[in-house]
């Protein structure tokens, strides 16, 4: 199949011209709906197994939506079907566990780059090539957290594929098997982030994620009794960034 | 506290800012562009001048080529105070649409050298600090100087990798000509990954003579002395804007 000429993508079911420019991607297909709330108008666009998509506006901002399930290969899918028919701002909106002691439930990570400890990537580029955040979209999230009023951290993260050795769930002794990464200075551990720069920037097309410290994993935890709200907070800083990168011409 | 092993430094012998050249004598060209600069030390390739840039204490330190004695200084000079590292160095660019000579602000590095993986583990990304590239884009748009930004291919053998190389370069950097890495050169992902981990800036700024699918192409000598001079100038307008953000005014 003819990859240039204008067709239906495979797996998000889109052609060029059903997306904005600038792409907020969660895991999760039930967190559309919370950006389908909070634009002015929006309204779905596709849908076929994990990958729904809304598009709409706020303020006059075009913005799309559209998950890309969890993990390192439908966010590969998901990344490089939304470049084919146009994304210019891909950004992943989405939760992680937080490792560095001083993170609360509830905080942002601006993620400047990502440890790639996934697979998919390498299928693409050799490891040594590095997994990072497009500065300008990294710029505009910090701006979109402090017009918000939003507690933030910035920098990198650590994307691995088995959920079920870095987390609160986890078997055995995964604090110990986290150690090294918060002893670099690695912010939170999640499942998309270092695959969705990768097969972006090697495009040139830039990426960025903006995160949710859902699970923080050294904290004697409760869940979070407020992750509904923080969650509409994550949703909330994305749009405010998307209308930044907007501003900016960056769209 | 004892001079540091290499560097032979104290602290309050550096900046905050220390630029990082490879080349021994460029220590001295980016010394010239300071307003006053005394030569504080000399020991093997890591020569350091200090001084002062519109009121501000900078430096420089030579690390000759390679990862290994980039890594070196950056380790000793982080001991005694230094907080941002900004390379000035040269490299052999990819692409055919930049110009020649051309100035690279470097927002990220391929780690293709061995310094890195002895640090660092498998996956490790060499990110240049936010404040000093928008830092650098902000001076070389305020002195009207033509710059593009974009990776660094780290690596350590310099006959492996450069238009004087007896092997098929183009073959060997295929992957990252297509991935649409700027330019190869050696110690970015050493300086920018170590810079992070002691939780210092770091930043890389390359001026270039020519394309490496082009290598019938060079910029004349004088052209690379402006375009040397020229990612000075930007880098010491870069060391203005952090110590404003670290210091205000």
């Amino acid at each position: 199949m003819n990859q240039e000429a204008p067709h239906r993508q495979h797996h998000i079911d889109m052609l060029p011209g059903d997306i904005a420019p600038t792409v907020l991607v969660p895991g999760d297909p039930g967190r559309v709906a919370l950006f389908a709330e909070q634009m002015d108008e929006a309204w779905q666009v596709a849908h076929k197994r994990e990958y729904l998509t809304y598009t709409g506006k706020k303020d006059g901002v075009p913005i799309s939506c559209t998950s890309c399930g969890l993990g390192p290969s439908p966010t590969a899918i998901g990344t490089e079907e939304l470049i084919r028919i146009g994304a210019k701002n891909i950004i992943r909106m989405g939760t992680c566990g937080a490792i560095q002691p001083f993170m609360k439930a509830g905080d942002i990570i601006v993620v400047t780059s990502a440890v790639r400890g996934e697979r998919a990537t390498e299928e693409f580029i050799s490891i040594d090539y590095p997994a990072i955040a497009s500065h300008y979209i990294v710029r505009a999230s910090i701006k979109a957290c402090q017009r918000l009023g939003l507690p933030y951290h910035v920098g990198m993260v650590r994307t691995h594929d088995a959920f079920y050795l870095e987390s609160p769930w986890a078997f055995g002794d995964y604090k110990t098997r986290l150690q090294p990464w918060v002893d670099l200075g690695v912010l939170a551990v999640e499942n998309e982030a270092a695959t969705m720069f990768v097969v972006a920037s090697m495009q040139g097309v830039r990426a960025g994620a903006i995160l949710l410290s859902s699970d923080p994993i050294f904290s004697e935890g409760e869940d979070d009794p407020k992750l509904e709200e923080h969650k509409r907070d994550l949703v909330r800083v994305s749009i405010e960034t998307a209308k930044i990168l907007h501003e900016k011409g960056l769209d | 506290m004892q001079k540091q092993h290499h560097i032979q430094l104290l602290p309050g012998d550096v900046g905050e800012t220390v630029f990082l050249p490879g080349d021994i004598s460029r220590a001295k060209v980016i010394a010239d562009h300071f307003d006053t600069a005394e030569l504080v030390a000399s020991s093997r390739q890591y020569n350091t001048y200090t001084g002062t840039y519109k009121g501000v204490k900078v430096s420089v330190t030579s690390t000759g080529i390679g990862g290994a004695a980039a890594a070196i200084a950056i380790e000793e000079l982080a001991k005694i105070g230094a907080k941002n590292f900004i390379r000035i160095g040269t490299g052999g660019m990819f692409q055919t649409w930049l110009p020649i000579p051309g100035i690279l602000v470097i927002t990220g590095a391929v780690s293709g050298d061995g310094l890195t993986r002895e640090y660092f583990p498998r996956g490790f990304p060499a990110v240049a600090d936010l404040d000093t590239v928008e830092a650098m884009l902000a001076s070389a748009k305020e002195l009207g100087i033509e710059v593009h930004e974009g990776y660094e291919w780290s690596h350590d053998s310099f006959y492996a990798g450069s238009v004087f190389s007896n092997l098929d370069i183009l073959e060997i950097e295929k992957p990252w000509i297509d991935a649409g890495v700027l330019i190869a050169s050696q110690e970015a992902s050493t300086v920018l990954t170590l810079a992070t981990a002691r939780k210092c800036r770091g930043g890389v700024i390359l001026a270039s003579a020519g394309c490496h699918q082009h290598p019938e192409i060079s910029a004349t000598p004088e052209q690379m002395v402006k375009a040397i001079s020229d990612a000075t100038r930007i880098s010491l307008e870069t060391a203005l804007k952090l110590h404003k953000l670290d210091h205000g005014e």
